[in-house]
This record gives C-alpha cells, structure tokens and sequence, in this order.
C-alpha cells in the first residue's frame, strides 16, 4: 500500500506549535495566560476536525475502510450463509458453464494456430456471385495446384489429402496400421515445421511417381523405432513398398492432418488430381502483401480449362481470395460453438435474474440496519460501498468456484468430444480465459448488484426505523419482472434443444434400409502394392469372408467399399447408355460389394437378382442401382436391363439405405443415389486409386453373442494374409454415432445448459415465493385465523410466481418466432416450429413452475395464526 | 469597495486562501501562526481566516510540490514549522494571481459598470 511521507504525530505537533506561538503573541498583547490559551484555540477552531482531515486526505484512510467493510461484508455472508451459498452456486453454475464454452471459442478462434508467424498463413476462398452464391473454401484439383504453384511467387503453397488413410507399416516383424497423411513438397515450409532428424520433402520427391520417401511423427518414431537416431535414409515398408524415410517431426508438433506419418501426395492432373481432392494451405513470403498474393492466384487461374464453379450456374462471377488459415479451419465449428456461446450467455444473465432478485431481498430485509447506520451518520456513499463490496466478494467467490466448474466441465466436455473432433489439439485454461472468468464475474456483480443499489437509494429514515416490517411492496412487481425475463430465456433454450433433440431421434430412427442387429464390421487398409492385382485382390476377399464363415454362430459374411451410415466414393461421369436418358452423365455413390453384401446386411433387393459367383472378371458387367437412382435417373421407370457406360447392365435394383451424404450434403444422413459392383470386376487401375481415400469394411452377421467375435475375425483373416491387420471393430451402432457425433454434442451442450437454466429458474420462483411467505407469514395467519383455508392461502401467496412465469413463457414464445429461425440449417426431418416442441416447452415450465411455487408453499400449513397474531 | 459593517469580517471564498499562502510566502519562509497573522494583517484585518483551515491547505500545497517544509527555531526561540515557495509555486501564484485579477475585474464590472466609463 502507498503510504504518506508525513506521519500524523508530525501534523499534531505542528498545531501544538501554533497554538503556543498564538499564546504567546496574546500574552505580550497583555492577556492572562488563561484568556491567551482559551482565545488561541478559539481562533484555531476545531482540532479534532482538522486533525480528522488531515488523515482522511491519506492514503491509509482508504485502505483501512476497505479493510473495514471487507471484514464486515465477509462477516455478514457469513452469517447469511443460506443467502450466500445460493449465490455462490449459481455463480459458479453459470460462470462455469461459460468458462468452459469459451475455453472452447478461445481454442478455436482466438489463440494462434501453433506455427511460427500464423498470421502469414492462409488458405484460398472461392467467391461465388450469381444466382447461387457462395464464399467458402473450396478443394483443388490437379490442374489449379499446378498453376498456383507456378504462377504465384508471393506465396509458398501446399497441398495435401483432405484426411489421413489407414496404411499398413511393418515394424520389426509387427504390421500396424497406422494414419498417413499424404502432403506436398511444401507444406512442412508452409507450417514451419523443421523436421528434428534429416529434411523435408524435395520436389523431386512430389512428382507423379516419384521416388517413395516418408516423414515420421515423433510419436510413431518413438513408439515403433524405438526412437532410433540412425532413423534417415533407412528403409521402412509401407503399403507393402520400401519407403526411405527421410525425416522425424519435432516432438509435439501438430499438423492439420495430424498424421502418424507423412509419405508425398505426388498431385498430378491425372486420377486423384484429375478431380477436386487437395486441400491447400498458404504462406505469404516475406516482403510480399496479400493483395499482391491475391491478384496473382486470380490471374494463375483464370488459365484453367475446365472450371467447375460455372456448372450449372449461369452468369456466375468467380473470384478467389486469401483467408487466414485459423478461420479456413475452423469454420465448420464455427456456427455451433458461437451458438453454444450465446446460450452460455442466456444462462448468465438468467442467474444475474436470480441473483438480482435475491440481492434485493436481503437489501430489503436489512433496511432497518441501513437506517440505523445513516441515523448514526454513516453517509449513503458509506452504505452503497457496503452492498458493492459484498456483492464483489460475491462474484469473486462465484468465480473462482466457476472456473473450477468451468474445468471440471471442460474435461467433461472433451472426454464426449470424438476422437479428432476438434481441429486443435489442446484447449487450455489460459490466461485469455481466466481473464474471461474474471471478466464475467466482475459484470455479473455489476449486473446483480445494480437493481438493489438503486432501490436501497431511498430508504426512508424515519418510516424505516419506526416499522419492523420489510418494506417494498414495488420490488415485488420488480422481481415478478425478473422471474418473467429468466423463464423468457429459459423458454428460448428449451425450445432450441427441444428442436435439436427432436432431430436428433428423426435421424437416428430414419429408417436404416438394413436390419443392424447382429452385425460386427472390421476395417483393414488395402492400399498396399500386394492388391493392387485384382485377382489377389479377388482372392483375399474369397478367402478371409469364407474362412469367417466357418466362426460357429455366424450366419453371413461380406466385404464391400463401404457401409451403411459411412461416406462413400462418388463416381462423377456415369454415362446412362440406351433409352430416352441415353447420353446423359450422371454422378452417383458407387460401392463394390461381395454377392453376400445385400444378403448379410439384409438390404432387400426389390427387382432383379443380387450379384453372385457367378459375376466375376471376364463376365458381363454387372451392376445393381438403388431405388432412389431408378427414380432420380430413369424417372422411376423399370431400371433392370438398362445399360450404364456401355456395357455395364443394371440387373438389380436394391432398397435406399441411410448414409452419410457425399453428393450434395443437406441433411447428416440422407438417402444418395448408389450404384453397387461386384468387388470382382474392380479394375487394378480403380483399386490402386479407391484403396488410397477408403478402407473396405468386412461384414459378419452372427445370429446371437459369439465369444471372442473379434480375435476370431482377425484370425481368419491372418489365414487369408498373415500381414493384415484390422484397424478397429464397429458395431453399426458406432458407426451411426461417428456419423451423427455433431449433432450427438450439441444436443448433449445443449441439453446440458438448458437444463441448468430450467434448474435456475425454478430457482427463482421458488426464492420469490418463499420470500413471499416469509414476509407474509403475518398476513397469513391473520387471513386464516378470518376463515381462509390453507388451500387458499397457498394460491393466493403462490399466484405471483405463477403469473411471473406465464408472463415469461408468453415472452418466451414470441422470442422463439424470431431466434428459432436461424436453427432452420441445423434442423432435419421437422419444422422450425414444431408443434409437439412447443407444447412439450410450456409442459415443462408449467411443471417447474408447479413444483417452485407450491414447495414454498407448503410451509403455509404449519402456520398457526394464534402465534402469528401474537408476535410484533 | 462596498462598505463594510462593523463587527463582521469577510469569509474566504472559495479556493482563495492557497492563493493567500503562497503571495504570503514569497516575503520568505514563515510557520503557520505566522502565515494567519500575516494573512489577517496585510488585509487590514478585514479577512476571517479560521486558523485551523490553514493547516490542511498548507498540506495539500505541499503535496502538490508548491511550497516545501521543513521543522526549524522561530524568532521567539520557540520549534514551528517553516514553509517557503518552490519554484512550481512561484509559477502557480503568478498564474492564479492573473486569473484572481481577471475575475475580481470582470466581477467589477458587472457590479459597477458606470465607473469603468
């Protein structure tokens, strides 16, 4: 603390001096020693006052005032403990709950990507005008790399696959399987990541079939190298190839990919480059400015040739420009988290409702104290300082307890989290967010603390001391306007995670199209040389579904590209060969399956014959289309017997089965049109390809629990190939999760916020009644003591709160007409305004309301109206 | 000059005795007794300084660096507190004495206006 130089004995001594200098100028004046002194101290007026001024112009006066009301504050919370645990709670709910959200937004929008210079890095938008407009990141095909590589000196660019691929590594005589990411020359110059052992990839080695090279990940280098520093330029095999690895990742460091191991993407214009598969990422070269960049990435591709953005979208205008990378990667998170966000917020000022209310309350009850201390000359500042401080200490209690909760909550959140959810590795509890807590904690105080400042301005001295009785009939309609602001919000979140569960159990109970009970699937990497030979391929699918078939309890088997409830391969450029829709080319889902695939997941085939044995390599291509392709293609007319590009004829038309939308991603589960082959006719030039992006899933159908399922299935397929390993098992159950998991967290958050604002506002009402009993306990009995029954007394001392909430859901719903319509992209299968929601909304809160109000009630019944009336 | 009635002696307006204090000191140091005295007779006794309200004035000026202190023996052999301008506060009394005669003119004017002619 800052400390005066002067001491105050000084100060006293000065006017010690002065008084005996005055006495002595009166003395040679003539005066009587007596007469001298008493007439210098008239002269000098009041010392006690002066002296009083001296120290209250110090520095210490603060500090000891402060200290004063701290002690006394934390003294009467003390007392107040029922008050000040009620408080404390719901501070430390609710600023927990934003804590733990904003550690959230702080991790995916505020704190710097974990790169050198991450305000230099960026990845291109493409805008689109025109009738159908849009700003978003777009993927690149071949053609666009090679032009932004050449012609764009301002930037350093990279590109890599859009996700990691599982591959098969072997390590000493182990095979795992393992995440590889498949990046460009640059793109550890682009991060700025120095590799700890050997170099980054050379260009040499990002050519169309170049030479094999691969950069380990610290940990894999660690966990299957033993951490071995002569690591470089030995040989390693990978997808069943030598691959030299040429390079380690320092430990801890993070890529987009966030890979195991990185081998080179080698982009051309041909295959993989040959559509829109790379993800690019960009660093501004020193001396360079993103207007420059620009310019030249606009002036770069408008050499394209073909130009997709303009399909379908006539009079389009196309421009493309840089977006700092934080946002590119963030942006699917984005919309939720921000939505999360604003409900954290409802549910602080939901509890700075309560809180107010509460505050005022105990202002109301101590007005006799106040008046008591401005009758004994405490100032009204002295007083209003009082109420902030406690309310200070309050919220700063609240929100150390908050950012506890807020941590608990935190974990609690990621461990619900998907495995690579997130695009960032951490979310700490850094400063930025205690500084949030702090922050939040600080406002609510003000927020809370304000209303009962005021009101308390105007106690009345003489009213106040002469009447025991609390006063304030007017915060009565002021707390009822509280209650009625917290149900309106709560009402808000209750419809919102209403709609949200609502489309949660729509997506989940769309018909699946296949039966799932019973089904065990397993994934295994085949981008691996050893089958890319289709008759090996041919062979090891034979071989590993028939020797699952001899597992005892197991019904069916199949492989097939991919399941149900997955994302799938699109195959652009299907070419419908005869009838009226000859020539036209069309893009669908395409999956290669083995002939027991419809038979194991029991998907019906609704026309024609399934595929068989039969369908094998040197035989008419084959092909079966689901129902929603015959309608979309062939305008529901008879699809088996068509042809497809050329000579592939339709022999089967399946039913839809739910899955994860490649095409045109409106809804998180939809029905696609699919086109099924036989995994026997897979040309090698496909296999090589579709093995890079997707792991095949092999399908057992058992008829009840089978002991050990899994080592079995693994062993049987060790008996086809003793090097492949599975990556994991699924039930589909788990896949539905993967697929829906977005929208499983949301409704989770959500939920879990709504209910805590349901839980403060029952709160609420419930405080306001029972405050109301209290205050009226008098009344009460005088009213039952006049003949009311308990009945009675009950309603008419609960009807507030009823009132206050209905007024609240009545706020609440007009609220919703105009909030609940930015949910329309989030909702499936139901309106924005959903009837039975709606209702099940004003159920809810008429419940809560119920049981707040009649709780307090209750205690009406023990009133005994003698006693009451002889009290006072 | 308005008449003055016997008997009563003029209160200080407002901010006006810190301007007092420093033109008193620029004659030399003084204690605070002195400060009083000198104040009430170069005004012909016609001011009423409480001699209590000098004390935390002489503070406050001396916390803002315009006069300094410091224990000594006055005249009478006796231990006072003598205080003597800076060099901050022979620049504050020349600029409040500007602006008190400003005000005082502008006042007179208002007050008398027939004799500025």
């Amino acid at each position: 603390m800052l400390r005066r130089k002067r001491k105050a004995s000084d100060f006293s001594a000065e006017i010690e001096a002065h008084l005996e200098h005055e006495t002595a100028r009166l003395l040679e004046q003539g005066l009587s020693e007596q007469e001298a002194r008493a007439a210098a101290r008239r002269s000098f007026g009041n010392v006690m006052k002066v002296e009083e001024r001296f120290y209250e112009s110090g520095r210490w006066f603060w500090w000891d005032h402060l200290r004063q009301d701290l002690r006394f504050g934390m003294r009467m919370l003390a007392r107040n403990s029922g008050f000040t645990v009620t408080v404390v709670l719901t501070l430390a709910l609710s600023i927990g709950a934003n804590t733990a959200i904003f550690s959230l937004v702080n991790a995916l929008m505020l704190r710097s990507l974990p790169y050198s210079h991450p305000d230099r890095m960026s990845t291109i938008y493409t805008r689109i005008t025109g009738s159908r407009p849009s700003d978003e990141r777009h993927k690149l095909n071949g053609e666009q790399w090679e032009l932004l590589r050449d012609n764009v000196p301002s930037l350093i660019s990279a590109v890599s696959s859009s996700r990691t691929s599982g591959v098969n590594l072997q390590a000493g005589s182990r095979v795992e399987y393992v995440r590889v990411g498949r990046i460009s020359a640059h793109y550890l110059d682009v991060l700025a990541i120095p590799p700890v052992l050997g170099r980054n990839f050379l260009e040499d080695e990002d050519r169309p079939h170049g030479p094999k090279a691969a950069i380990l990940g610290y940990s894999l280098w660690r966990n299957a190298f033993g951490a071995n520093p002569k690591i470089v330029d030995k040989t390693v095999s990978l997808k069943g190839e030598p691959y030299d690895v040429i390079g380690v990742l320092p430990e801890g460091a993070t890529t987009p990919l966030n890979a195991d191991l990185y081998v080179a993407l080698q982009p051309g214009r041909e295959g993989e480059g040959g559509g829109t598969n790379f993800e690019c990422i960009t660093r501004l070269r020193d001396g360079a400015i993103w207007q420059e960049a620009d310019a030249e990435i606009n002036r770069a591709w408008s050499l394209r040739t073909q130009r997709y953005e303009l399909e379908n979208n006539p009079g389009a205008q196309v421009t493309y420009h840089s977006v700092p990378l934080q946002k590119g990667e963030t942006a699917r998170l984005r919309p939720q988290v921000l939505t999360l966000m604003l409900a954290a917020g409802f549910i602080l000022l939901i509890a700075c409702a309560n809180l107010a209310g509460l505050t005022l309350v105990r202002v109301m009850r101590r007005t006799s104290e106040v008046a008591t201390r401005l009758s004994l000359g405490a100032s009204r500042w002295q007083i209003q300082k009082q109420f902030w401080i406690e309310n200070l200490l309050l919220a700063l209690v609240g929100g150390v307890v908050g950012v506890g909760v807020g941590f608990a909550a935190l974990r609690g959140l990621l461990l619900l989290l998907p495995e690579h959810f997130l695009p960032v590795a951490h979310v700490p509890l850094d400063g930025r967010v205690m500084g949030f807590a702090l922050t939040v904690s600080l406002l609510t105080s003000v927020l809370f603390g304000m209303l009962p400042a005021l009101a308390s301005r105007n106690v009345d001295l003489r009213s106040s001391m002469a009447s025991r009785t609390v006063a304030g009939g007017g915060s009565l309609r002021l707390r009822q306007g509280l209650i009625a602001g917290e149900v309106a919000l709560t009402v808000v979140l209750l419809a919102a995670s209403g709609l949200l569960i609502r489309t949660l159990v729509h997506l989940e109970t769309l018909p699946p199209g296949f039966n799932s009970n019973g089904v065990m699937t397993a994934k295994a990497s085949l981008d691996d040389v050893r089958f890319h030979n289709p008759a090996a391929f041919r062979k090891l699918l034979a071989e590993s579904t028939a020797a699952m078939r001899q597992i005892p309890g197991v019904q069916q088997t199949a492989a097939g590209l991919s399941l149900p409830y997955e994302r799938t391969l699109i195959t652009g450029g299907i070419a419908i060969s005869d009838g009226k829709e000859a020539g036209q080319k069309v893009m669908a889902d395409e999956v290669y399956v083995t002939p027991d695939y419809f038979a194991a997941l029991q998907i019906p085939v609704l026309a024609g014959r399934s595929f068989s044995e039969a369908d094998g390599p040197d035989t008419q291509r084959v092909a079966i289309v689901n129902e929603m392709f015959a309608r979309k293609f062939f305008h529901g007319a008879n699809a088996v017997g068509r042809y497809v590009d050329k000579d592939t004829m339709i022999v089967g038309m399946a039913g839809n089965v739910a899955m994860a939308p490649g095409i045109d991603p409106v809804a998180p589960l939809t029905n696609e049109e699919t086109m099924y082959v036989p995994a026997a006719q897979m040309e090698a030039r496909q296999l090589s390809l579709l093995h890079v992006w997707f792991q095949p899933s092999w399908i057992v159908r058992a008829s009840g629990p089978v002991d050990g399922l899994t080592a079995q299935m693994q062993r049987a397929l060790a008996s086809a190939d003793p090097n492949l390993p599975f990556s994991g098992f699924y039930s589909m159950r788990d896949l539905l999760a993967k697929t829906l998991a977005t929208q499983r967290v949301e409704v989770a958050l959500l939920s879990a916020m709504t209910a805590l604002a349901l839980l403060l506002s029952a709160v609420g009402i419930f405080a306001l009644i029972a405050n109301i009993v209290a205050q009226k306990t008098r009344e009460i009995g005088i009213r039952l003591a006049l003949g009311s029954s308990i009945r009675q007394a009950m309603v008419h001392v609960g009807a507030p709160g009823v009132r206050a909430s209905a007024l609240g859901l009545i706020v609440g719903l007009i609220l919703c007409t105009g909030a609940l319509r930015a949910m329309s992209s989030v909702l499936y299968g139901i309106g924005v305004y959903d009837a039975p929601t709606l209702v099940s909304v004003a159920l809810a809160l008429g419940l809560v309301t119920l049981l707040a109000t009649t709780l307090p009630t209750l205690k009406i019944a023990r009133i005994d109206p003698a006693k009451t009336l002889r009290e006072e | 000059m308005s008449t003055q009635e016997t008997g009563e002696r003029l209160e200080l307006l407002q901010g006006t005795l810190d301007l007092l204090i420093l033109r008193t000191l620029i004659f030399g140091s003084q204690h605070g007794q002195g400060i009083a005295r000198a104040i009430q007779q170069t005004s012909e006794e016609e001011l009423l300084v409480e001699h209590g309200a000098l004390y935390p004035a002489l503070q406050r000026l001396e916390e803002r660096g315009w006069i300094s202190a410091k224990w000594g023996i006055s005249s009478n052999n006796r231990k006072a507190r003598f205080y003597s301008l800076t060099a901050a506060g022979r620049k504050q009394l020349v600029k409040e004495t500007a602006k008190w005669k400003r005000l005082a003119t502008a006042i007179g004017r208002i007050l008398d206006p027939a004799k500025e002619g």
